[in-house]
């Protein structure tokens, strides 16, 4: 019942989320020569205990690409990959055979950032157009870690302000089969803000 | 595993509880509580002869009066503990600390180290409850799972690429 609550009033925020997503997935698709698209999977407040589990994470360790924003450090843009699939992406970016060694090597590692920052740029964009005002993400990183443990950090401004986490969740399809990829834009308090203001002034935008 | 309902403290007998963000969990010598750690802090009071123990997720270092959970921030979560505790027959005197987590995920400089501040606010919140901290396994820029086994006192940590230890 909460969780429904909880939804619904997140679901403001969905034509803001919705248009960032529809962005990055042109950007995605230009990229990656059609082969991949985004669709926006949610918008939820979700308690804090139980951010990872309900996002269907649990303790899993995960492939990512982190983006931040400058000047709001709170607020944070995390591409989760599942392995395998993610093996295959760089292998297609870079034109090589898949790698089977368990490291990452470095061009596959720039390959993924760079996906990172050609979707983090065009949603961080889209997202500047609609709030009308400037957001710049900072430059983009790869982890391979426990997603519990990154997204805690993402959320430590949130938490500071409330018991329930804001979360806009975008998925992958690539040629219209769904990808165990996600995109979760996790916004400080500020710029949830900022959110709710363009809302106000834009309200049927998007 | 037994995921508590709520951010209330959670007391279970014979089960492995996992503590989410900003929960407080207690439980006796049947009893283990795990945890995935980044910035936030496990800590974990245990009384070695009774084997009864606490646990908390902590997110951030000062509630500044806030309500909400009170295991979310750590001048909240370890009074609350103790009187958990002391609600269950667990005297103060015997007890002992361990902690973990505390990174920096993101890898950034600057003033904003939640991770550190962290740690630093429980250590000296324990310094002053006058509760010893047995063992530690703060820091670094990588995530941490831990299982706490409450009839031993011994914290598994797991870390993605390493060999897992116990301290």
């Amino acid at each position: 019942m909460t969780s429904a609550i909880a939804t619904n009033r997140a679901d403001i925020f969905r034509p803001l989320f919705a248009a960032a997503t529809h962005d990055a997935s042109a950007a995605m698709c230009r990229w990656t020569d059609g082969l991949i698209t985004l669709t926006l999977d949610e918008v939820r407040e979700i308690p804090l205990h139980s951010v990872t589990s309900e996002l269907g994470f649990a303790d899993d360790i995960l492939t990512m690409v982190i983006l931040g924003v400058e000047s709001d450090p709170g607020t944070v843009l995390i591409l989760t990959f599942d392995e395998d699939n993610a093996r295959q992406l760089a292998a297609t970016l870079t034109r090589r055979v898949r790698n089977t060694n368990p490291e990452w090597d470095e061009l596959e590692i720039s390959a993924l950032t760079e996906t990172g920052n050609i979707l983090g740029c065009a949603y961080m964009n889209a997202l500047t157009r609609l709030m009308g005002r400037t957001i710049i993400p900072s430059p983009p990183y790869f982890v391979r870690d426990y997603f519990a443990s990154v997204i805690q950090q993402a959320l430590a401004e949130q938490a500071a302000a409330s018991d329930v986490a804001l979360i806009g969740r975008t998925g992958f399809h690539r040629e219209g089969e769904a990808l165990n990829w996600h995109v979760l834009f996790v916004p400080s308090p500020e710029f949830r803000r900022m959110l709710e203001n363009a809302i106000r002034v834009k309200p049927n935008d998007g | 595993m037994l995921n508590p309902t709520t951010a209330e403290a959670t007391s279970v007998k014979g089960q492995a509880i996992h503590v989410g963000m900003g929960q407080i969990a207690t439980g006796d010598r049947s009893t283990q509580f795990t945890s995935v750690l980044g910035s936030c802090v496990a800590v974990v009071l245990w009384h070695p002869r009774l084997s009864l123990g606490a646990i908390a997720h902590v997110v951030l270092p000062q509630s500044h009066g806030q309500n909400g959970q009170p295991g979310k921030f750590a001048d909240t979560a370890i009074p609350t503990m103790l009187e958990q505790l002391a609600s269950m027959g667990c005297p103060k005197p015997g007890l002992v600390a361990k902690i973990a987590g505390g990174a920096n995920m993101f890898r950034v400089g600057g003033p904003l180290q939640i991770g550190e501040e962290n740690v630093a606010a429980i250590r000296e919140i324990l310094k002053r409850a006058g509760i010893p901290i047995t063992a530690e396994d703060v820091g670094g820029t990588y995530g941490r799972k831990i299982t706490f086994t409450c009839s031993t006192g011994e914290m598994l940590i797991e870390v993605a690429g390493q060999k897992a230890k116990v301290i």
